[in-house]
């Protein structure tokens, strides 16, 4: 299916069984909820899907049950970052063998690379597979390593399948760099937030964002995605600062802590595999306060 | 014209509006130039200036010695006469000297002050809020701190810290946010609200767009010397909350800022000079730009189309 980007587009997180097998089975509820409450477009394996601590094998199962799952209903992207360049190219071969709809790419991990050297990676991952590539900015996680203005431009001149990007600096000097610098070659370019940042990035030209709260507040996303398209700013307001606490709340221990609250919201998804830490029952107990406060146990369904 | 100052019992309010930072206007022998520093004045207050701040780092304030500081101070007070009112900056290293410089900008009869974090001591955040706590104690002044981590050797000044700050100084009326960081304002707005609901986030640079979605109402900018009708036009933009008719007149103002950032404040001067205003030359230890930097400046302004539309000369 045609990929559009917007919304607020939900990136699963990865369920495992006590013993941190998979657990394919949650999953596939994990999908339907999210599709069923408004997500515009599913997204695996991000960072808060534990990617990296997933085996390649692992990987292509979980993506064939998320594109079978989905069935169409919205677009499917794979994220495909690994360690090696070698794996990475595999998954995105799967993917589009399986019939994904979309591949999602950050810049190389821990060699940081130059700004030749991902150029060269994103040519050759373009030219890879026949899917809309979405490419994956995220400076602060990765010690300064990013697109600039110039690298965009020099991409979008050859790579006609680089559809987007996930805009994950979250901030507004760096943001317009690339959108000055990419919507001059290519108008219909999507920039998407990493996180639910939609307040400041709408007015900006932004298409939409990830989510990392969409497993516990989906009315709330989409409540905060309605109203800045349709300019109702104070409760953006309102919605955006209750969203930038959950962000708070989470990113500590992220995902564990996201897991420790779908416990909370009757959506448990099991542990989470080391070196990241499962969330302690005082975390637990310490996240259901906090939701509390905010009114999200009262405003977003429980269970499945 | 739209701000305002009421003196209160609680906590003093004024709403800057858009503050315009003038540069400081230097003779060939390194003297200030007070002729032409008038003629700035008149400009601003033509040009759309809600505020003036002064002497802000686009006006050299550090490379000023203490009696040229007050003088400038002095000679923006006279000029402005009343007209909008008149922010002065009095960061230091020292927070004596920086409650001195408090203490002679309301007798001077500024509407308020503004200070960043001390330079040099990269002080951890205990040490800031007793820095701007005092600088507040020592003046009635409605206070403005300014966050500006990338200027000031890595320094923020946490939202935490801000509240605690609310909490000790009734007159700590606002945040200048040159961090340009979403998540800092957010929560900074957000927590705020519940200690001192009027508490203002102004922004410090020319990225108004998100800044005023997340809840700014106003801003510092140093481009308002070079580009005042795009920067006004911005701001009003900003300030009705018309986020996509703002767009165009972003990202040209992103394009000027891009383009006079690498040669800061030399570049700003230049890019003035380009525009029919000479300032003069930037003092040591500044030195102005090589002849390859000027070139690559003239280069990227004449690609700015929106400059075709703002005054030249005086």
């Amino acid at each position: 299916m045609p990929l559009v980007l917007k919304g607020v587009m939900q990136s699963p997180v990865t369920p495992l069984k006590a013993d941190f097998s998979p657990d394919l089975e949650t999953f596939e509820r994990l999908l339907d909820f999210h599709v069923r409450t408004g997500a515009t477009a599913i997204s695996w394996p991000h960072h808060k899907g534990e990617s990296l601590n997933l085996t390649i094998a692992e990987r292509k199962r979980f993506a064939e049950v998320a594109v079978r799952t989905v069935a169409g209903r919205v677009p499917v992207s794979i994220h495909v970052s690994a360690l090696a360049v070698e794996d990475s190219i595999d998954l995105a071969r799967h993917a589009q063998a399986i019939g994904a709809d979309a591949i999602i790419a950050i810049t190389p991990y821990f060699w940081n690379p130059s700004p030749q050297a991902i150029h060269d990676w994103f040519m050759r991952l373009g030219r890879e597979v026949d899917l809309p590539i979405i490419a994956y900015n995220s400076p602060s996680y990765l010690d300064g390593v990013e697109f600039t203005g110039e690298l965009i431009t020099s991409l979008l001149e050859k790579l006609p399948n680089l559809v987007a990007m996930k805009e994950a600096s979250f901030d507004s000097e760096k943001f317009l760099e690339i959108s000055r610098a990419a919507l001059a070659v290519r108008p219909d370019f999507s920039l998407v937030a990493g996180v639910e940042f939609l307040l400041p990035s709408i007015p900006l030209g932004g298409k939409g964002s990830y989510s990392s709260a969409g497993a516990i507040c989906p009315n709330l996303c989409t409540r905060l995605y309605t109203s800045c398209v349709e300019g109702r700013w104070d409760e953006a307001r309102d919605c955006q600062y209750k969203l930038s606490q959950l962000w708070q709340l989470f990113r500590d221990q992220y995902p564990s802590s996201l897991k420790g609250g779908m416990v909370i919201m009757g959506r448990p998804v099991g542990p989470t595999r080391p070196p990241l830490p499962t969330a302690s029952d005082k975390r637990i107990a310490f996240i259901a306060e906090q939701l509390g406060e905010l009114g999200i146990l009262d405003s977003e369904p429980h269970g499945w | 014209m739209h701000m305002s100052t009421v003196p209160s019992a609680a906590s003093p309010v004024f709403a800057p509006g858009l503050v315009h930072t003038p540069f400081t206007p230097f003779a060939s022998d390194g003297g200030i130039d007070f002729e032409r520093y008038g003629r700035l004045v008149e400009f601003h207050l033509r040009e759309g200036a809600d505020s003036i701040a002064v002497p802000m780092h686009a006006g050299e304030s550090v490379s000023l010695p203490l009696a040229k500081r007050h003088r400038v101070l002095e000679f923006v007070l006279e000029r402005v006469a009343g007209r909008v009112p008149v922010i002065a900056h009095v960061s230091e290293s020292g927070t004596s000297m920086a409650a001195d410089l408090a203490r002679h900008a309301q007798q001077a009869g500024a509407t308020a002050i503004v200070a960043n974090v001390p330079y040099y001591w990269t002080p951890p955040q205990p040490m800031l809020v007793e820095h701007f706590a005092q600088i507040a104690a020592a003046v009635r002044l409605p206070m403005f701190v300014h966050n500006f981590p990338e200027e000031m050797g890595g320094v923020k000044f946490n939202a935490a810290s801000a509240i605690e700050l609310i909490e000790r100084s009734p007159n700590f009326i606002g945040l200048v946010d040159s961090s340009l960081d979403w998540q800092y304002m957010i929560e900074l707005l957000m927590l705020s609200r519940r200690v001192r609901p009027s508490f203002a986030l102004l922004s410090g640079s020319e990225y108004l767009i998100s800044a005023h979605a997340i809840g700014a109402t106003g801003s510092f900018c140093a481009l308002a010397g070079i580009a005042p009708k795009a920067v006004r036009r911005l701001h009003e933009l900003c300030m009705a909350e018309r986020y996509e008719a703002a767009r165009p007149v972003q990202d040209a103002i992103a394009a000027l800022r891009m383009a006079i950032k690498p040669g800061g404040v030399a570049a700003l001067k230049a890019a003035s000079q380009a525009m029919g205003r000479d300032c003069g030359s930037v003092q040591p230890p500044l030195s102005p730009l090589s002849e390859a930097d000027g070139a690559r400046l003239s280069l990227a302004l004449s690609k700015i189309e929106m400059l075709g539309d703002e005054p030249r000369g005086w």
